[in-house]
């Protein structure tokens, strides 16, 4: 049914004979000239986009689409504007068509019909029902009192319902849009966040809270996989220290400090044998364990067999890998030879002894004179004992009347070969070493065996020894030979290897390293560079095989 | 060099700067794991004792190593005006051997920490990184499995960009501005200067965390 403009037309102008006039509001509400007006504008807006459609299609020009369709959209606004219009006053009206003709014949009562057609009948009776479910005994007027008094809460209720909203929305708003008042935070909870963030920062940047002390630096679990394969389980003592520089038995002791063996090589000076006292050479107790990585892998390495044979430097590779091995013992090559004192736990007899192997092996025409390991552990026949040069052995005999032996089980006969002595020197310096064997008894020394006889000798001679620790330790002195070397204090340590040996290890391989450290700075010598070298690389190897943390070199200088 | 200032925030929180984030930079979070091993220098091996760090980024499949050193900030008075700490700063990338060359070379293991969170690398004004991370510290020797936080509650928010001398006064405005915009919720500053939370950064997460009103209506 169109919204003709004559219908609303035909309302406004109520015949003369009916007193009825609209409701002035509705009237109002209407407007109806100002609809009639817009519907003549848009009509005429109609007509306009038919000519020009229509002239597009003569002139079979493309048309311009873009212009069509803003038209016909602001036709559809507005017309669907006006029809806004009227429906909103259509209630008080009711549309007819003026003519009965055969078009509206059959529609038209239905149309004027005020009954409601028979379905919406009956759905009104239900819900009548439905509303008057217990009020139909009840007069009139009291019904209607309730159905009063019905709709009212239900109003309540929306108008409840709609504050809540209004709330929520408030302040969903506010919390994006303006300042709200929230709970700032009070003092107390200041204060705590303060002291959490102080602490935090202080970790970060400073590291504070997050040091662990050496003790329990011991207590490694198992290494997570990016450490794995670097380092052993024995490294994570390479700490600084918490407690001061001196030896602390119970540093613990990861591994052998190739640094050691730099000292052991570089002291000069004698050093007493049998020097008991432990002195601990500086503040670092916890040298660098991380240096022992045994050498052996690398081909190249200095360390290596053939080039030990080159390097006067007495400090060689050996030593290193002999640290971590338990039971080795080498006999010092004539020239400078570093025997480094491995301490080493029992149980990494086996690593050690995979490791003496393994330099042994790799070290085939080194002149150093390897010994076998005695593993009595182990229980292998893996002694090897080279065959110590002439020099050597003589020198065996000396030093091992002075050596010192601490509650020691004494190394069976082929382990004294293997307590070698390094010569240094043109044959001045004997080292000596001091071993200690665990109560499995096996020891080993590790003499490096270095050089060439007639190389440079380094003034001191490390001894390297490699024992097992579950003795106290005993220190052996460098017989420094022409230096007096602050290394030298080395071979004085006492080191206590108990359970913590890895503890005793630490000081000892820090004196050696800053022995070895002196010695080169003192001497200068262009040997002594290999040396350190080879110092380090056998303390490389030794960590990297050995999950012994402890092994020491020392270094024995014979005086 | 390096421009860097960090900041804290409440865990709670975190979700919701990272949000903010996200939307300020345009690109998604990284996650992040490093094992961070700080060596330090045994005294005798120079006159001061030098500190370097090496960091283990485990998020990746093969761990993979880098090593930094963080030397001193800038001082002076220009230094002091502005509110972002410069100081040099030298990284770079290692093989896994590297913990193992240190050790030879005498340095030992001062602390180590583990850093769990995310980051996010961008471009404004110059490259910013942004890690928001759980500092946690491991109770047995690289126990990094075990790792507690050090401070449950509170995460560390670092921004860092890296620079040259000749251009940090532009790094360090585009650090600063960037920094405003993560004002709502944590304040930033130089590390050695503790800041404290925003009191009001909850209302922010909140509206962070809100749908935004985006929903069809």
């Amino acid at each position: 049914m169109e919204a003709a403009p004559g219908a609303p037309g035909d309302q406004s102008q109520p015949p003369n004979k009916a007193v009825e006039r609209l409701n002035p509001a509705v009237q109002q509400e209407l407007n109806l000239d100002s609809i009639k007006t817009r519907v003549v504008s848009l009509q005429k807006a109609i007509e306009r986009i038919l000519q020009e459609i229509d002239a597009n299609t003569r002139t079979n020009s493309v048309p311009k689409w873009q212009d069509i369709l803003s038209q016909y959209s602001m036709v559809n606004l507005e017309l669907f504007n006006i029809v806004e219009d009227v429906t909103k006053v259509s209630k008080a009206f009711v549309v007819y068509p003026k003519n009965v003709n055969a078009e509206n014949a059959a529609i038209l009562p239905v149309m004027l019909s005020s009954k409601l057609l028979p379905e919406m009948e009956m759905d009104d009776i239900v819900k009548k029902e439905q509303v008057l479910q217990g009020m139909e005994h009840l007069p009139v007027s009291a019904q209607i009192e309730k159905l009063k008094m019905r709709i009212d809460m239900i109003g309540a209720a929306c108008e409840s319902a709609e504050k809540v909203i209004a709330d929520t929305r408030k302040t969903y708003f506010g919390t994006r849009q303006g300042p709200t008042i929230l709970p700032t935070l009070d003092k107390v909870q200041t204060a705590k966040i303060q002291e959490q963030e102080i602490l935090l920062r202080n970790a970060v940047n400073h590291g504070e809270g997050l040091r662990i002390s050496t003790d329990q630096r011991q207590i490694v679990s198992a290494l997570p996989l990016h450490l794995v394969d670097i380092l052993t389980v024995g490294d994570g003592a390479q700490a600084l220290p918490e407690s001061s520089g001196i030896y602390m038995k119970n540093t613990p002791l990861s591994s052998n400090n190739i640094s050691n063996q730099g000292n052991m090589l570089q002291a000069s000076g004698a050093q007493a044998i049998g020097r008991a006292v432990a002195s601990p050479s500086g503040s670092t107790v916890t040298t660098s364990f991380d240096n022992t990585t045994s050498p052996l892998p690398y081909a190249n390495s200095p360390r290596s067999g053939t080039n030990m044979m080159n390097t006067p430097s007495p400090q060689q590779q050996s030593q290193q890998q002999q640290q971590q091995q338990q039971q080795q013992h080498q006999h010092p090559h004539q020239h400078q030879q570093q025997r480094q004192k491995m301490m080493q736990l029992p149980q990494l007899q086996q690593q050690l002894l995979a490791q003496q192997q393994f330099r042994q092996s790799s070290l085939p025409g080194s002149g150093q004179n390897q010994l076998g390991q005695l593993h009595d552990l182990q229980g292998s026949a893996q002694q090897k004992f080279q065959s110590l040069h002439g020099q050597h052995q003589m020198q065996f005999s000396q030093p091992l009347g002075t050596q010192q032996f601490q509650g020691r089980q004494l190394p069976t006969g082929p382990v004294q070969h293997g307590i070698g002595q390094s010569q240094i020197n043109q044959g001045t310096q004997l080292n000596r070493h001091l071993s200690q064997f665990s109560s499995p008894a096996n020891s080993a020394l590790f003499n490096a065996a270095q050089g060439t006889p007639n190389t440079q000798m380094i003034s001191n001679m490390s001894a390297t020894m490699a024992s097992q620790s579950l003795l106290p330790r005993m220190q052996f002195g460098l017989s420094g030979g022409n230096r007096p070397h602050a290394s030298q204090i080395l071979s004085d340590q006492m080191f206590n290897i108990g359970a913590a040996n890895s503890g005793g290890m630490m000081p000892i391989q820090q004196q050696q390293q800053q022995q070895q450290q002196q010695q080169l700075t003192s001497q200068g010598a262009f040997g002594n560079m290999p040396h350190n070298a080879q110092n380090l690389q056998p303390g490389m190897v030794a960590h990297q095989n050995a999950q012994l943390p402890n092994f020491q070199q020392r270094q024995s200088n014979q005086q | 060099m390096e421009c860097v200032v960090q900041g804290i925030i409440e865990t709670q929180h975190v979700e919701a700067l990272e949000i903010l984030l996200q939307g300020l930079c345009g690109i998604h979070k990284e996650r992040l794991r490093i094992h961070e091993l700080c060596l330090k220098s045994v005294p005798n091996l120079g006159v001061v004792t030098s500190e370097v760090r090496l960091l283990c980024d485990l998020e990746q499949l093969e761990p993979t190593w880098t090593v930094r050193h963080v030397g001193g900030a800038m001082r002076g008075a220009g230094a002091e005006q502005i509110s972002v700490l410069v100081r040099t700063m030298v990284e770079s990338k290692v093989s896994k051997n590297a913990i193992r060359l240190f050790y030879a070379l005498g340095y030992k293991l001062d602390y180590e920490l583990l850093r769990v969170g995310f980051a996010f690398h961008f471009r404004r004004g110059a490259q910013i990184t942004v890690t928001v991370s759980s500092i946690n510290k491991m109770l047995k020797l690289h126990a990094t499995d075990e790792a507690v936080p050090v401070t449950p509650g509170i995460q560390l928010v670092e921004v860092t960009a890296p620079a040259s001398s000749e251009n940090y006064t532009e790094v360090v405005a585009a650090v600063s501005s960037f920094c405003e915009y993560l004002a709502p919720l944590l304040h930033l500053s130089k590390p050695g200067i503790s800041t404290g939370v925003v009191p009001t950064a909850a209302a922010a997460a909140a509206s962070l965390m809100s749908d935004g009103g985006g929903t069809a209506l």
